[in-house]
């Protein structure tokens, strides 16, 4: 009963040891040098305009809300195509196979509204759009 | 591969081997065809989202679906199905019920539905996204019809998201309105993390029972349970998810600022059906599920609910009294209103079930049509755009004579005189209350009553007794705004007469819970 | 095999944090995190305990809530762009437009 846990709490123990040590080997090991250029974002030299915290896109959101949807449907569609086979053998293929269809119907209902008004196409950001502009007249 | 062989067992059980007759189909009619309006109003959208032409197409379909599901369900009443000798009918291995309570709420459910998508035809005009209110309303309303019949714990919490996240996109509609998307925001915080509650409430009472079906539990409670504390804190934990729906305390918190950001008609909705909904499910699992003998070592929840009531209709009364703004004082005595309706059930377990449940259900009913009609008429006062406060209705009874005589009604009817079903249905809860031998909560009902009578007249008042102001004008009388306000104030009317044929029905559904 | 009253710390405990987060962050953001510690918390009880009852109805339930969970996450982040549109910032503190 306690063996397993003894190996895991191991294997725990290992699992922290290896970074950590690492981490301190390298730091008795390594050379300090005080130089800026190490603390720049590119260190070959590249100089970044402006910070990481831009706004995306709506249209990143909108993708990825449907992605998350019918990712998850995927979970409720799992189950039944595990024992489908048997389903049909017990139940028979009507009672096994319509409800799915039924449920995956509703879910086309869904997507292609989603479709028609445009959650899949791809607006331009007017800020992208000027910035397209300025960088051809240059 | 093992999941698997049970996840067999599981599906090829008794609910797939017979495949259900017909007659469980007609039993849900209501349900479906809710949910196949939403779905084609889904189809008419995709074919030109673009269009705005198709708004009355959308409506009207709308408003027949609704109709037509108000229609099903007040025939299967009227047939009997699901009540008398045959008992409930158990669709689905117990996890749909569909029976006397069923119906009866879903008349409710479809009838507040029709009231309130009657009135946004105008309420809506020149807006955008109408398509998608109609979608969200009609979803809406699917998921309360669930709710009403749901059999477990796991359908009790699928409808009531069903019957929640549209809720949440409905209230925060007007987008570029910040008033709106602060009340959708505020209405989803809360209903978040009340579901939350209400989900891990749900795992703990599967973990002391190992069932979910609401029979099972009360089998396996009957037998007793180790679990005790477990059970207790789930129930505790259940109940609070139903305070979030039913905007009682301490969990009402939401409802003022809801109902006063959202559009009027989808307050209407919101404070009417969606309240309903949740009393629904919490009678039908506490009073099938956690049968306060079976729960007694656990928790008294009879106890929770009798302080529960308490407090809720006197913290809504007297916040709503303080009120400057109509709406406003509507939301906190809706939230009054849900104190007399707890009553029913901090009364359960005296001797007197039926009574005392079907007296809540009779006054849900009654509030269905007189608190949509009185969120109906502050849509009227913001379609002509006079104001919120109370000054601003000064003297609207001499521009619309109608519609001021059926505001009345419904003050009246919601302070509980005779001039509508308000009264008979208090009455019945206060013989109720008294018949259990709760004459505290008799006494509050009364007291809180005498006070709400103050802040209803105050809005009967300005409209008929105050000058207008110089500048009060209103341009037009909308046609379906005026249906549906002066339809719920004869229907609230003629429930004075009437309450007794509604009465029956209630009694004996609320005592075929416990037979 | 580890007794059910450790997950059922284990839930409880995750719970609390969530509780805790909604309590005390005021980034909406943050708020939607917490609510979905707190409803994996009740999907640890439910799998939990379905395995120590040897039913699957708790298994089933849990795929349920995790659905839902998604579907209240759509919801709810569309209603904070919404916010971050008319105030500005996703601080729930912020909206004060109408009093509690």
């Amino acid at each position: 009963m306690a063996s397993p846990w003894i190996a895991i709490g191991a294997l725990a123990l290992v699992a922290i040891a290896i970074p950590l040590g690492m981490m301190v080997v390298s730091s008795l090991l390594r050379p300090t040098v005080e130089e800026q250029g190490k603390s720049a974002t590119y260190e070959s030299g590249e100089i970044p305009t402006g910070s990481t915290r831009i706004r995306f896109n709506i249209q990143y959101y909108m993708v990825a809300l449907l992605f998350v949807i019918f990712d998850i449907e995927t979970v409720l569609i799992f189950p039944w195509t595990v024992i489908y086979r048997s389903a049909v053998g017990s139940a028979g293929l009507v009672a096994a196979l319509v409800p799915m269809l039924v449920f995956i119907g509703v879910l086309v209902i869904g997507l292609a509204w989603a479709w028609r008004n445009g959650a899949v196409r791809w607006v331009k950001s007017p800020r992208a759009e000027q910035r397209r502009q300025e960088r051809q007249r240059q | 591969m093992v999941i698997s062989a049970s996840l067999v067992t599981w599906f090829s059980g008794p609910t797939l081997q017979t495949a259900p007759p017909i007659g469980d189909w007609v039993a849900l009619t209501p349900v479906l065809l809710l949910g196949l309006t939403a779905l084609i109003l889904f189809v008419i959208d995709s074919i030109d989202p673009d269009d705005a032409s198709n708004t009355p197409a959308l409506a009207g379909t709308a408003a027949v679906g609704t109709v037509l599901a108000l229609g099903a369900a007040v025939v299967l009443l009227a047939a009997g199905i699901g009540q008398g000798q045959g008992g409930a009918l158990r669709l689905y291995g117990g996890q749909l019920i569909v029976d006397g309570m069923a119906l009866f709420f879903t008349v409710i459910f479809t009838s507040v539905a029709t009231l309130v998508i009657v009135a946004s035809y105008d309420y809506l005009a020149d807006r955008v996204y109408q398509a998608e209110y109609y979608m969200l309303i009609l979803l809406a309303a699917t998921g309360m019809t669930l709710m009403a019949a749901a059999g477990s714990l796991a359908t009790v919490f699928i409808s009531l998201e069903l019957a929640s996240l549209p809720s949440y996109a409905l209230v925060a509609f007007l987008k570029d309105n910040r008033g709106s998307v602060e009340a959708g925001l505020k209405y989803f915080l809360i209903g978040a993390l009340s579901s939350a509650i209400f989900a891990y409430g749900i795992s703990l009472v599967y973990g002391a029972t190992g069932r979910l079906g609401l029979d099972a539990i009360a089998q396996q409670l009957s037998g007793g349970t180790q679990l005790v504390g477990i059970l207790g804190v789930g129930v505790l934990m259940v109940a609070g998810g139903f305070a979030f729906k039913t905007a009682s305390v301490p969990f009402h918190f939401w409802a003022p600022a809801a109902y006063e950001g959202a559009p009027a008609p989808v307050s209407a909705f919101l404070s009417s059906a969606s309240k309903a909904a949740g009393f629904v499910v919490a009678f039908r699992v506490f009073a099938v599920a956690f049968s306060p003998d079976a729960v007694a070592a656990s928790v008294d929840w009879t106890l929770a609910f009798w302080l529960l009531a308490a407090v809720t209709m006197t913290i809504g009364n007297f916040a709503a009294a303080t009120q400057d703004k109509v709406k406003r004082m509507l939301a906190y005595s809706s939230v009054g209103h849900a104190g007399y309706v707890l009553i029913g059930l901090a009364a359960l377990n005296a001797g007197q079930n039926g009574l005392v449940l079907g007296a809540s259900m009779i006054h849900l009913l009654v509030y269905g049509f007189m608190n949509t009609g009185a969120f109906l008429f502050v849509a009227l006062a913001e379609h002509w755009e006079i104001g919120r406060t109370f000054e601003d209705y000064n003297g609207l009874g001499t521009q619309a004579p109608i519609a001021c005589v059926a505001m009345s009604v419904f003050m009246f009817s919601l302070a509980g005189l005779p001039v509508g079903g308000g009264f008979m249905s208090k009455y019945f809860i206060l013989v109720g209350a008294v018949g259990t031998g709760h004459f505290v909560l008799a006494a509050l009902l009364l007291i809180n009553s005498a006070l709400s009578l103050y802040y209803y007249s105050r809005v009967v008042r300005s409209l008929w007794f105050e000058d207008p102001a110089d500048s009060l004008s209103i341009d037009g009388y909308p046609v379906g705004l005026y249906a549906a306000v002066i339809g719920a104030a004869v229907i609230t009317f003629l429930l004075l007469p009437g309450i007794f044929l509604a009465s029956d029905v209630a009694t004996s559904a609320a005592s075929a819970l416990f037979a | 095999m580890v007794a059910v009253q450790y997950y059922l710390l284990l839930s409880g405990a995750i719970f609390c944090i969530g509780l805790f987060g909604i309590l005390t962050r005021r980034n909406a953001l943050f708020f939607l995190m917490s609510v979905e510690l707190m409803l994996n918390a009740a999907n640890i009880n439910l799998v939990a305990f379905s395995f120590q009852y040897g039913n699957l109805t708790g298994q089933v339930f849990s795929l349920f809530i995790t659905a839902l969970a998604a579907a209240e996450v759509a919801v709810g982040i569309g209603i904070i762009l919404v916010l971050y549109r008319n105030f500005g910032d996703v601080d729930v503190t912020k909206a004060t437009t109408l009093r509690w």
